[in-house]
């Protein structure tokens, strides 16, 4: 009893890893808990990617969401941009927040969907759009959300593209948030941003 | 107002929306305290008694229907009404905001008279 | 609202907002207005240590995140970075009073419990971490003769391992650590040296491993208790939730992870409960698969 020391590797550390195939089978395996281990041994692996892209449009358990989208998100290609841009009209709240999440960090393959992103006819995508662009670190993620205040039909598009543009606002946006204002005089919440981000 | 002013948590990840909601409420009576996700409300929910949550619905972390469900949870098990508003207004997410044990839920944008009035109309009875 | 401060003037009310907002969003960590001029001082030096001439272009290249080591930088300037014997020495209190009762109700009690309870210090740096906890186990549990527990210490610096398993300390780390204790477990080897007993540091099992390895990190299983502490503020973002997907695994169902003081799991990762002791918030790999 008392402190004990053990030098000879755990079971785990010798048994082999389990293959890419094995791993990508297991994505569908019944036990929660699999299916996350699974993901996350599948980082890097880009022969996985379908196939966690499959998973993610059903997986119904956040704990595998999170796994599978922390190796999805690594991946920053046109593919996963595309796939996981699909789901910011999602219905389910934790998944298209999630998506959200996981496109903020993908620098290289995001600005590709970002025009048709700004274009989406569902005003909730366009919001999303803008929680997106508030962490892309990306030079054009401050156009783009000017873009969206200058333009944007709706108010809620508008005001969450001012929340997202706040850290770098800077005195040449003062006449976009006026403009703003002028379109949307109903908008009480908008006003109130701007009268802030203008103090 | 006394000194014993209901405690609110505004819960939002847009700095803006916690501003103005704490504005509009403290104008109301409220004490305000913010958090900018549902895993951050449920960390300061462990660790106050609030009396009321103003939650919005997307939120990175934890979503607002997550984070109501898990105060409502035996990890919390607060049983401080939450009003939820949300940008969102599609069919089904009052539902869905009730389910997970909401008790009203809102679409912005709210004016500062409606937040005053359901914020003081939830907490009836509790303080000042 | 001007934007322009240059270094070493002090920052504007609203850069300091903007910096305040991207800190806490990025590391979790608030300051107070009671900081401001603490805060003020290190962002100074922090651009004059950059290739950046006012605060504009320095927080716009942060935020671009184009140079990793302006953030490692900054966090260094805004946080305490040393390591000594019983450093947040709470948070031992927490696992011998609350912690460490509950792992053993939930492995069937102290008479019935099937194996070690294991421990993990990661990044153990120096060894300062795991051996002040077999140094708290040994003075201060009372089950410590009827359980089995093993302490694991892991670093990805393999100097620092080198030194963690000599094991001989100075003055400066060693300033917490009771007489008593001292004079029962350390030996002076010269120079204002001490070096901890080999029965303590012959008991700690060494590793070296990247928390962000998931490979890696599969040799790591069923740990009890983790104390990952003022590591997981300076990854980004992929790699935080990745290092937390990792702690998780090595973790037994219902088992504690602490994170430094400042340190919170709400701007990193869901997949921990988090739980209130009396000494502060803990995080619990769930018990079910379901949350």
């Amino acid at each position: 009893m008392g402190l004990v020391r053990r030098d000879a590797p755990p079971p785990e550390e010798t048994a082999a890893p389990p293959t890419t195939g094995t791993l990508m089978r297991q994505l569908d395996d019944a036990d929660p808990d699999c299916r996350r281990e699974a993901a996350l041994g599948l980082g890097g692996v880009a022969e996985a990617v379908p196939a966690l892209l499959r998973r993610i449009a059903v997986e119904t358990e956040p704990l595998v969401r999170d796994a599978v989208l922390t190796t999805l998100a690594a991946h920053d290609t046109a593919k996963v941009a595309d796939g996981l841009g699909g789901h910011l009209a999602s219905d389910d709240a934790g998944l298209r927040t999630a998506a959200a999440e996981a496109l903020a960090t993908m620098p290289v393959s995001v600005p590709a969907i970002i025009p048709g992103l700004l274009t989406d006819p569902d005003h909730d995508v366009r919001v999303m759009t803008a929680m997106v662009l508030a962490d892309l670190p990306h030079p054009e993620s401050q156009a783009w959300l000017a873009q969206m205040i200058a333009e944007d039909a709706h108010p809620n598009v508008v005001t969450a593209a001012i929340d997202a543009l706040l850290p770098s606002l800077g005195p040449e946006h003062h006449d976009l948030l006026r403009a703003a204002v002028q379109r949307f005089p109903d908008d009480p919440f908008l006003r109130f941003t701007v009268e802030a981000a203008l103090r | 107002m006394t000194d014993k002013r209901p405690k609110v948590l505004v819960v939002d990840d847009a700095a803006t929306v916690r501003l103005y909601h704490r504005t509009l409420l403290d104008n109301a009576g409220f004490e305000v305290a913010e958090a900018a996700n549902g895993l951050e409300a449920v960390e300061a929910a462990l660790s106050t008694a609030f009396d009321l949550f103003v939650i919005d619905v997307n939120m990175p972390k934890m979503d607002g229907y997550a984070c109501v469900e898990t105060l409502r949870s035996e990890t919390v098990g607060t049983p401080a009404p939450v009003l939820m508003i949300s940008t969102e207004d599609r069919p089904g997410d009052a539902d869905r905001a009730y389910a997970a044990g909401a008790n009203l839920y809102l679409v912005k944008p709210v004016d500062a008279e409606r937040l005053a009035r359901v914020a003081r109309m939830l907490t009836a009875g509790i303080a000042a | 609202m001007t934007s322009a401060a240059t270094a070493g003037a002090g920052l504007s009310e609203a850069d300091f907002e903007k910096f305040r907002e991207y800190f806490y969003k990025r590391t979790g960590i608030q300051f107070t207005a009671a900081k401001r001029y603490f805060v003020d001082k290190r962002i100074d030096a922090c651009i004059r240590d950059s290739p950046y001439d006012t605060f504009t272009s320095w927080f716009a290249a942060l935020r671009l995140n184009d140079r990793p080591e302006l953030l490692q930088e900054l966090i260094n300037q805004l946080t305490v970075n040393e390591t000594y014997f019983l450093r947040e020495d709470y948070q031992f209190d927490s696992m011998l009073r609350t912690v460490l009762p509950d792992v053993l109700a939930m492995r069937g009690g102290p008479n019935r419990i099937v194996g070690p309870v294991k421990i993990l210090s990661l990044p153990c740096s120096t060894g300062e971490e795991p051996y002040s906890i077999g140094l708290r186990l040994l003075e201060e549990w009372d089950l410590i003769d009827r359980v089995d527990v093993e302490i694991h210490g892991a670093d990805i610096d393999s100097e620092v391992l080198l030194r963690a398993r000599h094991a001989s300390y100075g003055e400066r780390s060693l300033q917490r650590v009771p007489a008593k204790w001292r004079a029962k477990y350390f030996t002076s080897v010269g120079t204002g040296r001490y070096q901890l007993d080999e029965g303590i540091r012959g008991a700690v099992t060494l590793h070296q491993v990247n928390v962000c390895d998931t490979l890696a990190m599969r040799a790591f299983r069923e740990f009890d208790v983790i104390f990952c502490r003022n590591v997981l503020i300076y990854f980004d973002e992929l790699s935080s939730r990745r290092a937390a997907e990792n702690l998780y695994g090595a973790m037994r169902p219902g088992g504690y992870l602490f994170l430094g003081h400042s340190e919170s799991m709400s701007r990193i990762s869901p997949i921990f409960t988090p739980t209130r002791l009396p000494e502060g918030i803990v995080y619990q790999r769930p018990i079910g698969a379901n949350r």
